[in-house]
């Protein structure tokens, strides 16, 4: 439509509005007694005439002018005006050339109740799709062809409560982003349901007594009949609103939104806070949660609906919504189309934390498969050497115990010397397996397998604390455990220092353990292989390695190991 | 005296037990795990129990927990743990509040005769063997060292064959001194160290054991 037509048909509508206070003014002073009594208000002064007759559709025209000017390719602001032509129909029929004849009375009752039929096409326009059921759509279809007749005085109440009871029905059922959406239109058409019989109420007892009521009591009602159009132009306006919102949202994207941000921000701009985004892995194809765990889309016929976005075969993202939104298509796709870039951001950030877990959990297992085998290996070197090196001990001392009964002392002091010899490589046979995985580690647990330690250390080591109540999981011991090792160790053999202290804690769900000298200090964690091998298996268990080391103060090597 | 021995090897069970019965012990049977001997304990007669702290089947801890079992159900009855790796937490749990007929002894130890049986006729007799690499880890800690720093090294090697379970006689041979001489260096520990005197000889263990380890 050019910016001409739609000039003209705004001067039209004017026009109408002027044609039909000027009727209105006609008939009051030209006519006034033939036809007074045709007129419910017949007893109340000529300025309540002008108003009940000119004043709903009036706002009407004016509130759908102003919508167009603002809106011009939305049908809102011109339905709106189409409704106001209508209402002011059977004022326009008071005019000169009509009022007096047959013609007036065939235009009254062949046009009055177009704005129904208007109206009905102005609640489902503002919403863009008002599912009609079949039998409705046969109605309207009546109502287009037959808005008059005689029986044309059923068409507009009849259309005001189809309006209202598809509107009052998708309130009902709808949540909070549905029931924001038709909050608009709601609260004016519950306004206007008061406000018909209302007039009509007040109309009837001034006919029926003969009484005045108050001419202020009598127009009263058109307050709420204004209502109507004012929601529709706050309605468009809001969308309006909305769309400035997806502009907030452009603004907030350029600060940079973190990706964990981008939801509650959509949610915002769309007004549906139980918007979600997930985020397409095409490595496991499935849609994903920031968490990187798996969500899938809505069926069809549920209450919330996806958009996805990019490319259908290879998307980037997905936003799931309350399924109200899909009548704001325009909304969700202009929003989604803002925050494109970033949620292309965010979906790379969720492969890479679900990419990240994998290595991680792989880590972990790697670390699990090298500590059973530590333990395996000890257990070999248990059930197998050292119980075979023992039981040989006990078979060469039976040989010595008969050779010194047959008196052959020669032979005694020769297998004595391998008793002596094979006693030493048990000994150190010991120390290999017990270096390997100390069985007091499983067998008694953390503390007493760290009190051990301390009673093997030439340095004079004090340990405090304990793991409150018993013992963690065996992979967070034997991390924790290899960490003090090493970290005793080290402090043995470099810090020059003269104790040792191990502090034992637990709480909140996190393990931690410092082992802390009274060294030189100036130790370099990056240069140290075992250091470096601790971080990388505390790490492995979700925990983390801290190690400072000032010179004059000492070395203290901390390990903290969720455990909840 | 009469004895079962218990481990999951047959052949260290049938050497134990050839070693013993040589010595002149009575082996009243044998089991491989800490189900067999609690059987075992309950119908045979026996004054002591030999046996490994790793039994079948999670090869952890089970003789601990068997020795402790038996020594609560049959306190008539002695118990030697034996174990290739010694702790002094397990040598405190077992010994626990009464260390007579209670020994902790390594694995290794039958390579010294003389002194494995003499431990084992200790315990069987109702007294108190502490694996002397225990003793000397407890000892050898620079805490411990400290501590013991007044005391000579006369008196150090008495505080440590104390701590090993040995009795006065045992002990005054073993540093072939007299068993008066010996009574003036008890005495001296005790005041030095400023412990209560502990009278019997298996009481003195813990004492001392405890001293070490939590001081």
């Amino acid at each position: 439509m050019t910016k001409v037509q739609r000039r003209l048909i705004q001067a039209v509508a004017l026009a109408v509005v002027g044609l039909a206070c000027l009727s209105e003014v006609f008939y009051i002073n030209v006519l006034p007694n033939r036809l007074v009594w045709q007129h419910p208000l017949a007893r109340y002064p000529p300025w309540a005439y002008v108003v009940v007759d000119i004043v709903p559709g009036s706002c009407f025209v004016l509130a759908g002018l102003i919508a167009w000017s603002l809106r011009p390719r939305n049908r809102v602001g011109l339905l709106m005006m189409g409704v106001g032509v209508g209402l002011l129909i059977p004022a326009v029929a008071l005019s000169p050339p009509l009022a007096t004849g047959i013609i007036g009375e065939i235009f009254l009752v062949t046009f009055g109740s177009v704005w129904a039929v208007v109206l009905i096409h102005l609640v489902r326009s503002f919403y863009v799709v008002v599912p009609l059921s079949g039998l409705l759509q046969w109605g309207l279809l009546v109502a287009h062809v037959f808005p008059l007749a005689t029986a044309a005085r059923v068409i507009p109440p009849a259309c005001f409560v189809v309006g209202l009871g598809l509107v009052v029905r998708r309130w009902v059922l709808g949540g909070r982003a549905r029931r924001r959406s038709l909050s608009p239109l709601f609260w004016p058409l519950v306004a206007f349901t008061i406000a018909f019989p209302l007039y009509a109420a007040i109309a009837l007892a001034g006919l029926v007594s003969g009484r005045s009521l108050g001419s202020l009591l009598v127009v009263s009602p058109l307050l709420f009949v204004v209502a109507l159009p004012l929601g529709f132009l706050i309605g468009l306006l809001r969308t309006g609103l909305d769309m400035s919102s997806v502009g907030d949202l452009v603004v907030r994207l350029s600060d940079g939104l973190a990706p964990d941000q981008l939801q509650p921000a959509l949610a915002r701009a769309l007004h549906d806070p139980s918007l979600e985004v997930v985020y397409w892995l095409p490595t496991h194809a499935w849609f994903a949660d920031l968490e990187g765990q798996r969500v899938d889309l809505p069926t069809a016929d549920s209450e919330r609906a996806a958009s996805v976005l990019g490319d259908p075969a290879a998307p980037v993202a997905a936003l799931l919504y309350d399924s109200s939104l899909v009548h704001e298509g325009q909304l969700v796709d202009t929003a989604a189309a803002a925050v494109n870039l970033a949620l292309e951001n965010a979906r790379l950030q969720v492969e890479l934390r679900a990419q990240l877990e994998e290595v991680r959990q792989s880590r972990a297992r790697l670390v699990d498969a090298a500590d059973s085998e530590r333990r395996r290996v000890e257990r070999d070197l248990h059930d197998g050497a050292q119980q075979q090196l023992v039981t040989l001990l006990l078979s060469l001392q039976l040989t010595k115990t008969e050779a010194l009964k047959h008196r052959a002392p020669a032979t005694a002091a020769m297998v004595e010397a391998n008793i002596v010899a094979l006693k030493k490589a048990l000994a150190e046979l010991r120390e290999l397996a017990r270096g390997i995985h100390p069985t007091i580690l499983t067998q008694a647990g953390l503390v007493p397998a760290i009190l051990a330690l301390g009673e093997r250390c030439p340095m004079r080591v004090d340990v405090t604390g304990d793991l409150g109540d018993g013992h963690l999981a065996p992979q967070l011991e034997a991390a924790l455990y290899f960490v003090v090792a090493e970290a005793i160790t080290n402090a043995v053999k470099h810090s020059k220092g003269r104790r040792i202290c191990v502090a034992i804690g637990s709480g909140s769900g996190l393990a931690t353990i410092e082992v802390a000298d009274d060294g030189m200090g100036g130790a370099d964690p990056s240069l140290g292989s075992g250091l470096r091998g601790l971080s990388d298996r505390v790490a492995a268990v979700g925990g983390r390695l801290v190690v400072t080391s000032d010179p004059g103060i000492g070395t203290s090597v901390r390990a903290e190991i969720p455990c909840g | 005296m009469r004895v079962i021995v218990a481990d999951d090897s047959v052949l260290f069970r049938e050497g134990l037990a050839k070693l013993l019965e040589a010595a002149g012990f009575e082996v009243v049977g044998q089991a491989s795990n800490a189900e067999d001997l609690d059987r075992l304990v309950g119908r045979v007669r026996a004054s002591l129990v030999i046996l490994d702290i790793r039994m079948p089947p999670t090869q952890t801890d089970e003789g601990l927990v068997a020795a402790k079992r038996i020594r609560r159900q049959h306190p008539e009855v002695s118990v030697l743990l034996l174990s290739h790796h010694v702790e002094s937490h397990h040598a405190l749990e077992l010994l626990g509040q009464s260390p007579d007929r209670v020994g902790y002894l390594l694995k290794d130890r039958v390579g010294d005769l003389s002194e494995f049986l003499d431990a084992v006729r200790r315990v069987g007799n109702g007294g108190s063997a502490v694996d002397p690499l225990v003793v000397s880890q407890l000892l050898g800690r620079k805490r411990s060292r400290d501590l013991i720093e007044d005391l000579t090294d006369r008196e150090q090697s008495v505080l440590a064959l104390m701590a090993e379970g040995r009795s006065n006689d045992a002990i005054a041979s073993t540093l072939k001194i007299s068993p008066k001489t010996l009574e003036a260096h008890i005495g001296t520990i005790y005041s030095k160290l400023e412990l209560e005197p502990a009278g019997a000889d298996h009481r003195r263990v813990l004492a001392v054991l405890n001293y070490l380890r939590s001081s």
